[in-house]
């Protein structure tokens, strides 16, 4: 039996409000089930909503697919059962890219911002059905989607091959050949959700940054700056990724992110890390 | 639409900030950037690269450039018909774009040139041609 559509990987609930092309707000509720929520899946929540304000604008013939984010500030955590309030402003859009800010937040509390993104608009009858995202808007403009469909990622299998702590980290990734989150990413064409590989390049980071020569017990993100992907990333497809810290000023270290297929830079970033409380 | 004239005092104006700009999107050192380099062939740029730096270029000048449409832009008055002919350039479509592309020297127009390989030739001067562009039709 086939995954079900609009479960695995899609992060908001309801819209409740929405000014065509502009602006929207939305709701996205942690199932407490999960065992966590990582501050990149926040950021895809947000780019969901982006994306529903832009698919929506230009009439559904494109949606944003892959990104660029200039600055993500992770402000807080976002934990299991709580209700993520999405905001979304959008600078321009049309048939080539979508541009927004956009923000997370819990109880009115501000735990993650975005800031100048920019979505690549792609024919969206390559990724999707047209008729089923129209479907899709329209429920979640109206009484919303059931809540609770998510279950978590599950296991990536992810394989450190060299480490100088404190210094640099090089870890392979196996992107899984058939996944739950798939089904909604996407259902014409598969590929490996950015967000996904942001998370697992921001977690190598984090372990890079942990110890007595560089950040202590536990590192945190405070923002990732300069992320872009390059080219879609395929099941079952090998990157090599590699982690670069600079050492630490004034308590802020900054690591270069790159991941790899062969030689080919798929998708980059920077991350500003500090230690933690 | 007319072209817009271009000096050579008005590219170096913008020169500074626009390669800034684009050692930014590009991730390397400014020094990096010369006037003359290919984007695509001497600094790998790629699609989304260019992407990027339409997107930091407008933030930085508060201009607005078409996306996309940069391919389009040089191909100035001439109709589609007689600029390309099934996705190579014509011979009119080349002596329009060596206008355009004013900058670029004349060994790396190859032809037959496919419409697709267009982007091979833009340089940092090409983008600098571009945000004065932008700049004097916001003022228009």
């Amino acid at each position: 039996m086939p995954e079900p559509h609009f479960a695995a990987y899609s992060f908001v609930d309801r819209i409740v409000e929405l000014v065509p092309g502009r602006r929207a707000r939305g709701v996205f509720a942690i199932p407490a089930r999960v065992d966590e929520f990582p501050a990149a899946l926040v950021a895809e929540a947000v780019g969901q909503l982006a994306a529903w304000v832009a698919m929506d604008a230009i009439d559904f013939r494109g949606r944003p697919v892959a990104a660029l984010a200039t600055e993500t500030r992770f402000l807080a955590d976002a934990k299991p059962g709580q209700t993520l309030e999405l905001t979304v402003d959008i600078q321009e859009c049309d048939d080539d890219a979508v541009a927004y800010s956009g923000s997370a937040c819990v109880d009115g509390r501000c735990i993650i911002e975005l800031v100048d993104c920019l979505g690549p608009m792609l024919p969206l009858g390559d990724f999707d059905a047209p008729e089923a995202l129209r479907e899709r808007l329209a429920l979640l403009r109206g009484k919303g989607a059931p809540p609770g469909r998510f279950a978590g990622i599950g296991d990536i299998p992810v394989t450190v091959t060299h480490q100088v702590p404190g210094h640099e980290l090089a870890a392979s990734i196996a992107v899984p050949a058939a996944a739950p989150f798939f089904a909604d990413h996407f259902p014409r064409r598969a590929v490996f959700p950015a967000t996904l590989l942001l998370d697992l390049m921001m977690r190598l980071a984090l372990d890079a940054a942990r110890g007595p020569h560089a950040l202590g017990r536990s590192p945190r993100a405070l923002r990732v700056t300069h992320v872009k992907m390059r080219s879609f990333i395929a099941p079952s497809q090998r990157l090599d990724v590699g982690v670069t810290l600079d050492p630490a000023r004034d308590g802020i270290a900054r690591a270069m992110l790159t991941a790899k297929t062969g030689e080919r830079v798929v998708a980059s970033a920077r991350l500003e890390l500090a230690a933690g409380a | 639409m007319a072209e817009i004239a271009v000096t050579q005092d008005e590219i170096m104006a913008v020169y500074p900030k626009v390669a800034e700009t684009m050692a930014d999107a590009l991730g390397c050192d400014v020094e990096d950037i010369k006037p003359d380099v290919s984007l695509i062939e001497g600094l790998d740029a790629e699609s989304i690269d260019f992407l990027d730096m339409v997107f930091r270029l407008e933030r930085a000048f508060k201009i607005k450039i078409p996306r996309g449409k940069i391919v389009e832009n040089a191909r100035g008055d001439l109709p589609e018909s007689e600029f390309e002919q099934n996705g190579i350039v014509t011979e009119k479509g080349l002596v329009q774009l060596r206008e355009y592309l004013s900058e670029v020297a004349a060994d790396r127009f190859k032809t037959p040139m496919k419409v697709a390989d267009i982007p091979r030739l833009f340089t940092p001067t090409t983008f600098c041609k571009l945000v004065v562009r932008a700049q004097k039709e916001a003022g228009a």
